[in-house]
């Protein structure tokens, strides 16, 4: 939720942001004005669908038509219209579609093209030729966990894994492939080992040349919403506190945005010295980017967590 | 896009490149009149351009070590207007974290630029368009890149003089890896690995060349940069027409050997001048601000 403040910013800058930058096509792009792209469209509906919850507005159709308009023949979704190649944005069109029930077949090719995809770093083949590398201490990590890439053809990294994770766990049980479990679990296991040591992760390089990485908000985020069926682990913990305790020193909108949506989703209390929302958008106007207003949406709003699922503070105090 | 001239010309046919080195003791000096006055030596012809400084933006960097200083960006800025650009844009594409506010907020850039809503353009989220690569050294065939980097009149790149552990050295080539959009690769952007650093920054240059390069050497990074390297305090800037040649001279200030240098030396062939007697130097002697950077051990062999 949020004050009366932070409610207000977020009716009469956000939300009038998000509804005047929908493109004629049903798509937002990533500032108004700018060409449709499936993965601002996904979040800009998911922030409307949460605002007019449990209704669904009217331009969301047009949104959902887009979306499935840019769906690939072997059931990916592509970074912009007219990529040839699917890639991560797949989980959050997936995610998104879920709100629709016209949309169950799209999804279930999305999701099957997802566990069909595997990353290229961590094939067997890849696995023994690793042992024998010279490079194999400059990342120690696991390469028998196996997420999922930005883009087909190369390695697991945090935000993508987390994404799929998240659409595969909102998803209801008979649209999920068969392989979902399988992936699942290797997933949450490639996730954990690539946790940055004092908690928290970056892109997904808790070591390089012996020398511990910073975690980074955003995929710390992500990777905490992923894992939220284990809230009680210890990394959850450290993670939290990490990201809770960085609140205040927060510089970009964006990561503030989704700090909040992630800890209280763990039921943690937002933290009392973060800095002012409207203080944000003074600076640089949120760089005109829609997807970060529709985070803000989301975090501050009078309605429903958007996550089905959320952790009472209960369950991790 | 526009008619930037992006031929690919054979080394031997191309005119010799000119390179200025300044000195700059710290980021408190005038750096606007260092880098006005510096450019004014090449007699361009900025009026009723659209520039775009490309500068290097890794991460959240408070202690202003591992990105391009601000006060470097917000001087050449200055010094574009001065010489009748119409706008002068700054923009770049973190590799590895989206949050493109919260890196340009760490290093203060609106403290020395101004309100950046309409001045900064986060080249991970702008608008596309695909490009097949003529050179081909890597196997990629085709990227897409931002439009407003393929659309302006004139294309500065701005890197920090740095030590790279997976290129080597990364200068105004290696810098260009920032207009290829996260929002189509992701963070990082993998792809560009899995093609072949080298290569693909053959490749990219090629198709997104920058028509001048201002290397921020005034605090340099050695060592595992470029994030995680060592602050290596050099005092210079190095400014030039040929971002291959400006690179090269670069290399030789930092004690490496230019030709050792894998991308750099293909770079040559193609993009720009890397041999000394193609390579005018002004201002400054190399000799004079010769500072031996300290490398990866993977590097070794790039040490002269």
């Amino acid at each position: 939720m949020g004050t009366e403040t932070e409610l207000r910013f977020v009716e009469t800058i956000c939300l009038p942001l998000l509804r005047s930058a929908q493109n004629p096509d049903g798509g937002w792009g990533f500032q108004p004005g700018s060409e449709s792209r499936p993965e601002p469209t996904s979040w800009a509906l998911q922030a409307l669908i949460q605002s007019s919850w449990p209704e669904i507005p009217e331009p969301a159709a047009r949104a959902f038509q887009f979306i499935r308009g840019t769906q690939l023949p072997n059931g990916s979704w592509p970074p912009a219209p007219g990529a040839k190649t699917g890639c991560w944005v797949t989980a959050l069109t997936c995610w998104v579609l879920l709100a629709e029930k016209n949309s169950a077949n799209a999804v279930a090719m999305g999701l099957d093209w997802l566990c069909k995809e595997w990353p290229r770093d961590s094939t067997p083949w890849r696995r023994v030729l690793a042992k024998f590398s010279s490079q194999r201490d400059v990342f120690p990590v696991n390469n028998s966990y196996r997420g999922w890439g930005w883009t087909p053809g190369t390695s697991s990294w945090v935000e993508p894994t987390a994404f799929a994770l998240l659409a595969f766990g909102e998803c209801p049980a008979e649209l999920l492939p068969a392989a979902a479990a399988r992936r699942r679990k290797l997933a949450e296991l490639m996730l954990y080992d690539r946790m940055c040591p004092g908690g928290g992760w970056n892109c997904g390089n808790p070591l390089v040349y012996g020398v511990a990485g910073e975690p980074l908000v955003i995929p710390t985020v992500w990777a905490l919403l992923a894992l939220r069926n284990q809230p009680q682990r210890s990394e959850n913990i450290l993670s939290l506190d990490w990201l809770e305790k960085n609140v205040a020193n927060m510089h970009g909108p964006g990561s503030f945005a989704l700090a909040r949506l992630c800890l209280e989703a763990y039921g943690r209390k937002w933290p009392s010295d973060a800095p002012d929302l409207g203080d944000f958008h003074q600076k640089n106007e949120f760089l005109r980017n829609v997807q970060i207003a529709a985070w803000i949406s989301l975090a501050w709003r009078t309605k429903r967590h958007f996550l089905a699922t959320q952790l009472s503070s209960t369950e991790t105090s | 896009m526009n008619a930037r001239n992006t031929a690919l010309v054979p080394s031997f046919q191309r005119p010799l490149s000119k390179v200025l080195i300044r000195r700059a003791s710290d980021y408190e000096e005038d750096l606007t009149s260092v880098i006005y006055e510096s450019l004014r030596e090449f007699h361009l012809s900025m009026k009723d351009k659209t520039v775009l400084l490309k500068p290097n933006l890794v991460g959240l960097d408070p202690l202003g070590v591992m990105n391009t200083h601000p006060a470097v960006i917000a001087a050449a800025r200055e010094s574009f207007l001065r010489l009748g650009a119409s706008q002068v844009l700054i923009g770049d594409g973190p590799a590895m974290d989206r949050d493109t506010e919260a890196i340009i907020e760490s290093v203060c850039l609106r403290e020395f630029v101004g309100p950046l809503a309409r001045t900064f353009v986060d080249l991970n989220v702008d608008d596309v368009e695909r490009v097949a690569l003529k050179t081909q050294a890597s196997r990629l065939k085709e990227l897409y890149l931002p439009k407003t980097a393929l659309g302006v009149d004139f294309l500065v790149s701005m890197p920090k003089l740095k030590t790279h552990h997976w290129a080597g050295v990364t200068l105004s080539l290696k810098n260009m890896f920032g207009v290829v959009p996260g929002s189509c690769y992701g963070w990082p952007k993998n792809i560009l690995h899995w093609a072949g650093i080298d290569r693909a920054i053959l490749d990219i240059n090629a198709v997104a060349r920058p028509d001048f390069a201002i290397v921020d050497g005034i605090v340099g990074m050695e060592g595992n940069g470029p994030i995680q390297g060592t602050p290596k305090p050099c005092g210079v800037l190095v400014l030039g027409d040929d971002p291959v040649a400006v690179d090269a001279t670069c290399c030789r200030v930092m004690g490496f050997n230019p030709g050792r240098v894998k991308y750099l030396a293909r770079a040559g062939t193609l993009l720009g001048h890397t041999e000394a007697s193609k390579i005018q130097q002004h201002g400054e002697s190399i000799a004079s601000v010769r500072k031996p950077f300290a490398v990866p051990d993977a590097f070794r062999h790039v040490l002269e």
